[in-house]
């Protein structure tokens, strides 16, 4: 950790940082944020609420149910997969209304952060 | 009157660490019971003698018991300390280091039994005419069964695993619509947390304040009752935020609740460090549990009482007398304490895994910090988020608040994503401050924890300085930045 001292005229700011691989770790006036030029632009463009009709696996765990078959119909908040992460269970649903394209695990599954888990037509 | 040479310690973290600190003080050697990737830990580090017990997953090790007992003989420990959550409440546990020969720290098999089983420990209160909530708590495990008495209790209700603490298995059921998916989703989790999939249901209070007592039995057999706590603050009915004393009872409410706790305790003659739950709605107070081991939020009891649960736990399973005088059970002042959890404030608390970077824990008086990692340690997902908690201590209330928002923004925490934001937040709230907050607090005012927001240009332009800057310095920690403007101009 470093400590960083930031002088816009006359008046002083002091922060701490820790570059982790290409990512800047920030402490300033009490908040902590990442800073990497390219990705956290990227990132802070596209927020995660996006309607997709994709649903990605939120965190690395485990598949404990699987609610939904390629072809069945879905509406928007049906529960489509269930799955456990640090021990406490997160279902997800569909975003949006139509039919299941895909459907990319099964249970008792260990899946990865990101991975394609459930696609809707 | 038995002596320890060595203690077990079934747990990780920062409670294994917290068990480890007090045994050193005690002169009393250490053995972890860890789980293949704990091998790279602080409690790993910390400890005198180590046993691995299992691969990652808890039921391969840390709820395993059988490997937990082999593991504590093999290391030479005539005690095993539980800690709390894994096998803390599991009574077949106690049994089995019994028979072991070894001294389960905490009360015996038959307490944890008695108040263990959630059902049993109402029926008990029940039989004592102490209020509890209303809900079935039968054998009948029949899913269209149970769906059949939400519908006659109205809902909301809540389903919770018969053999959990905590939050996990436990689900508030809002509706009809939902009622089938969520018993099966606390069913799941009831049996993966715990190895029972038995549930229980209950009428959900929904203006309620969580208030517990912490209660002692000491090796003479004296009941000591150690203050109350307030714990309403809860998020998928997990704390969060948990303070010591409640700022919600009046003197009088207080005595009665002291009492109602005195009664159970006494009630199963219990030994060791114990919690009773109860909402409190409207004057009254219902008996939710009684959870037989210590609590994460134990710290919050020992600042304003001075004193060390922990120690006291050890020697008392020594048979050991405590010399806890009257005067130095009176409460001084207020505690808050706050759970870091390695999760992201600003997209709905998703869990925050990977290497821990450099920490700042800025102590100073009324300041502890319990924190089972340190820089390098890697947080995985197979356990609970939470890397650490921070407990201030202040001569009231409202300087207590102030203080554990300072002491937070001050914490440093880089290479994972911590709930800090979001506790600062909660501190910061009217409803809080205010003393008026009830269960239903976080999914209120917070459902989808914080706002995601963008840099100030501010923090935008330090950061780029100190992006291109930070590799450059040497040994000297600190980097002067020149003067930004007149860079921009000649750029």
């Amino acid at each position: 950790m470093k400590t960083v001292v930031f002088q816009i005229g006359a008046k002083k700011t002091t922060g701490k940082v820790q570059k982790i691989k290409d990512t800047l770790w920030v402490h300033l006036n009490g908040e902590t944020f990442t800073f990497g030029p390219e990705r956290a632009e990227k990132k802070r463009s596209s927020p995660s609420t996006k309607i997709t009709g994709i649903i990605l696996a939120p965190m690395p765990g485990k598949i404990t149910k699987v609610d939904c078959n390629v072809g069945n119909s879905v509406g928007v908040g049906n529960v489509l997969i269930s799955m456990e992460a640090m021990k406490m269970e997160y279902s997800l649903k569909a975003d949006k209304t139509g039919k299941i394209k895909f459907v990319g695990c099964k249970l008792g599954d260990q899946v990865a952060l990101g991975q394609k888990l459930v696609e809707i037509e | 009157m038995k002596e320890f040479q060595r203690i077990a310690i079934a747990n990780r973290g920062e409670v294994a660490v917290r068990i480890i600190r007090a045994c050193q003080e005690l002169g009393i050697q250490t053995v972890l019971l860890h789980s293949e990737p704990d091998s790279q830990s602080l409690a790993h580090r910390l400890s005198d003698h180590q046993v691995c017990i299992g691969s990652a997953p808890p039921n391969e090790s840390y709820l395993n018991i059988q490997n937990n007992i082999r593991g504590a003989q093999a290391g030479g420990a005539q005690a095993v300390h539980p800690g709390f959550g894994f096998l803390s409440e599991n009574a077949e546990f106690a049994l089995a280091c019994r028979e072991a020969n070894l001294t389960f720290i905490g009360p015996d098999a038959g307490a944890i039994k008695l108040f263990g089983d959630k059902i049993e420990a109402k029926k008990i209160a029940e039989e004592m005419k102490i209020k509890t909530v209303p809900g079935y708590k039968g054998d009948n495990q029949d899913i269209n069964f149970l769906i059949e008495q939400c519908e006659k209790m109205g809902y909301p209700v809540l389903v919770k695993a018969t053999a959990g603490g905590g939050g996990r298995g436990l689900k508030v059921i809002q509706s009809k619509a939902d009622v089938r998916e969520k018993i099966e989703s606390a069913k799941r989790e009831a049996n993966s947390s715990f190895g029972s999939d038995k549930v229980f249901l209950e009428k959900y209070l929904d203006r309620a304040k969580h208030i517990e007592v912490q209660v002692f039995g000491d090796a003479l057999g004296k009941i000591h009752i150690l203050c109350e706590r307030e714990c309403t603050v809860q998020r998928r009915h997990q704390k969060i935020i948990e303070e010591a004393p409640s700022a919600s009872l009046t003197e009088k409410e207080r005595q009665i609740l002291c009492e109602l706790a005195r009664k159970i305790a006494e009630k199963g003659a219990y030994k060791n460090a114990g919690t009773i739950e109860f909402l409190f709605q409207d004057g009254d107070f219902y008996f939710i549990e009684m959870n037989t081991r210590l609590q994460v939020e134990h710290a919050v009891t020992e600042l304003i009482l001075n004193l060390d649960l922990v120690k006291a736990q050890i020697l008392t399973a020594q048979g050991m007398p405590l010399n806890w005088s009257r005067t130095e059970l009176s409460a001084r002042g207020h505690a808050i304490e706050c759970r870091i959890y390695a999760e992201d404030s600003y997209s709905q608390g998703m869990p925050s895994t990977g290497r821990l970077g450099d920490m700042e824990l800025p102590n100073g008086p009324g300041r502890r910090f319990e924190f089972g990692f340190e820089t390098g340690d890697t947080i995985t997902h197979y356990y609970d988020p939470m890397i650490g908690k921070i407990i201030v201590w202040d001569e009231n209330r409202p300087q207590c608040i102030k203080k554990a928002i300072e002491v937070l923004s001050q914490t440093v925490i880089f290479g994972v994503k911590t709930n800090i934001p979001f506790l600062k937040a909660i501190l910061a709230h009217p409803d809080f401050v205010s003393t008026t907050m009830t269960t239903q607090f976080i999914g209120k005012y917070f459902p989808n924890g914080l706002e995601q927001k963008s840099l100030t240009n501010d923090q935008r332009k330090f950061a780029a300085f100190a992006y291109d800057h930070c590799t450059l310095a040497h040994s000297n920690d600190q980097i002067v930045l020149p003067n930004p403007w007149r860079q921009d101009w000649r750029v």
